[in-house]
């Protein structure tokens, strides 16, 4: 393949939005910050599995474990910077984190990094985006998506189909037939996994996995489907990243938690600038894309008022220009 | 009848970005010219997966990274070193000139 492709990155430096050395300064790595990252966030795993423990046998228990399931939920946007090898500079540490958290949030890691190329290919083009979440047509749709089972139900069949040897053939689009056995004992180690922690359960009557990790997950995942939203939804499905992606300024413990994948343009933008760089990148960028100042909230605002015709339905905008 | 191949003044030294890849455009062909730790590389600049210029990319001084999708590249011999990247550079002979950049084109 040897056709001309215009990535965002460089178009941004044909436009002369950010200079080659800027970004090239920009993408240079490192260990540390990732290596201070992951103590914080171990120290707050260890503080929220606590709140858990001292819960246990009250009605607080539930509340601790949504708290825990919300830092547990993003893992995502770590295994998400691993896939892009933009957490640490030492290339395998990315692959090996990146599959661990694959396996605490059941989202396969190799399957997810080719799935995850397209996404950034064809970032928010109808049938060709696989992780493309559509604008909900009307509010229970939206409440539908944010409960989190269509989701679920999504990973589940996936790892079942993958387990039994069949990709889909949207997969099939996006993983090399090289890589396809990859992908099916990539879902039968993860499977077999997850059923010897169950066999041991039942065999021991230690349920800890069960409150400390999958059912606080489970309470968790509504909030990264809250998140993941702002990120495309309610923008106009066409290729132009200073249109389709939507940068959201968030509180700073929200930032941390989601490795400042709040700056999802910029990251679109040059998804090998490591994800501590990002916010410099958005100085330099800030002008060219989109920003909601509101956050996450702000972002939900936007998709709200579209879904209940109080502002233009970004697809109608796509529609239109399309000539439907 | 195929044109003979001949070496061409592709850069001139000073021009090259240290440590770094220089694109390059000799007639319509994009060019990508590595400043290695071993030397001076040279190689036809797309990604053999999705295309992108491997110029915008990040180079540690050996293997370049896809600015699009982070597959992996020896810069030094072209091998395709981690998916999605799977179909190895076409490298491109390189020499120092003088003060000139030269590549066997």
């Amino acid at each position: 393949m040897t056709r001309e492709v215009l990535t965002p990155v460089t178009q941004a430096l044909r436009d002369g939005t950010i200079t080659r050395a800027e970004l090239k300064a920009l993408m240079q790595r490192s260990n540390t910050p990732a290596f201070i990252h992951l103590s914080i966030w171990i120290a707050a795993l260890c503080a929220t599995s606590a709140l858990i423990a001292l819960t246990y046998n009250t009605l607080w228990i539930w509340p601790a474990m949504f708290i825990h399931g919300v830092i547990l939920v993003h893992h995502f946007s770590l295994q998400h910077e691993c896939c892009h090898y933009t957490v640490f500079k030492t290339r395998w540490l990315n692959d090996v984190v990146g599959n661990i958290c694959g396996f605490i949030i059941m989202l396969p890691n190799r399957h997810f990094r080719y799935e995850h190329c397209d996404h950034h290919t064809h970032t928010q083009v109808h049938g060709d985006d696989p992780e493309l979440i559509p604008l909900p047509k009307t509010l229970a749709g939206y409440f539908w998506y944010l409960s989190s089972i269509p989701y679920w139900r999504n990973k589940f069949t996936e790892l079942f189909l993958h387990t039994r040897g069949h990709l889909t053939d949207q997969e099939k689009h996006f993983v090399p037939k090289e890589e396809h056995v990859t992908i099916i004992w990539e879902a039968r180690i993860m499977l077999m996994l997850y059923t010897t922690i169950i066999a041991i359960c039942a065999l021991t009557n230690w349920w800890a996995p069960i409150w400390f990790w999958w059912l606080s997950v489970v309470l968790g995942e509504p909030v990264m489907r809250f998140i993941r939203m702002t990120e495309h939804v309610g923008k106009p499905c066409i290729r132009e990243m200073t249109e389709n992606t939507r940068t959201n300024y968030v509180m700073r413990h929200m930032q941390f938690l989601s490795w400042n994948m709040n700056y999802h343009a910029e990251h679109h933008y040059a998804s090998s600038v490591p994800y501590y760089a990002l916010p410099k990148l958005h100085e330099k960028i800030k002008h060219v894309i989109e920003v909601e100042p509101r956050g996450y909230v702000g972002a939900h605002i936007d998709i709200l008022r579209q879904l209940t015709g109080r502002s233009t339905r970004a697809d109608a905008l796509e529609q239109a220009s399309n000539g439907a | 009848m195929a044109r003979e191949k001949s070496w061409q003044d592709a850069l001139p030294l000073t021009d090259l970005l240290k440590a770094d890849a220089t694109p390059v455009t000799l007639g319509t062909r994009e060019i990508a010219i590595f400043d290695t730790s071993d030397g001076i590389t040279a190689a036809y600049a797309r990604c053999t997966h999705g295309a992108a210029n491997l110029c915008d990319g990040y180079f540690n001084g050996t293997h370049i990274e896809c600015p699009l999708h982070q597959g992996l590249f020896d810069a030094r011999t072209g091998a395709a070193n981690a998916a999605p990247a799977r179909v190895p550079l076409r490298m491109i002979e390189a020499r120092v000139q003088g003060e000139m950049i030269q590549l066997f084109l």
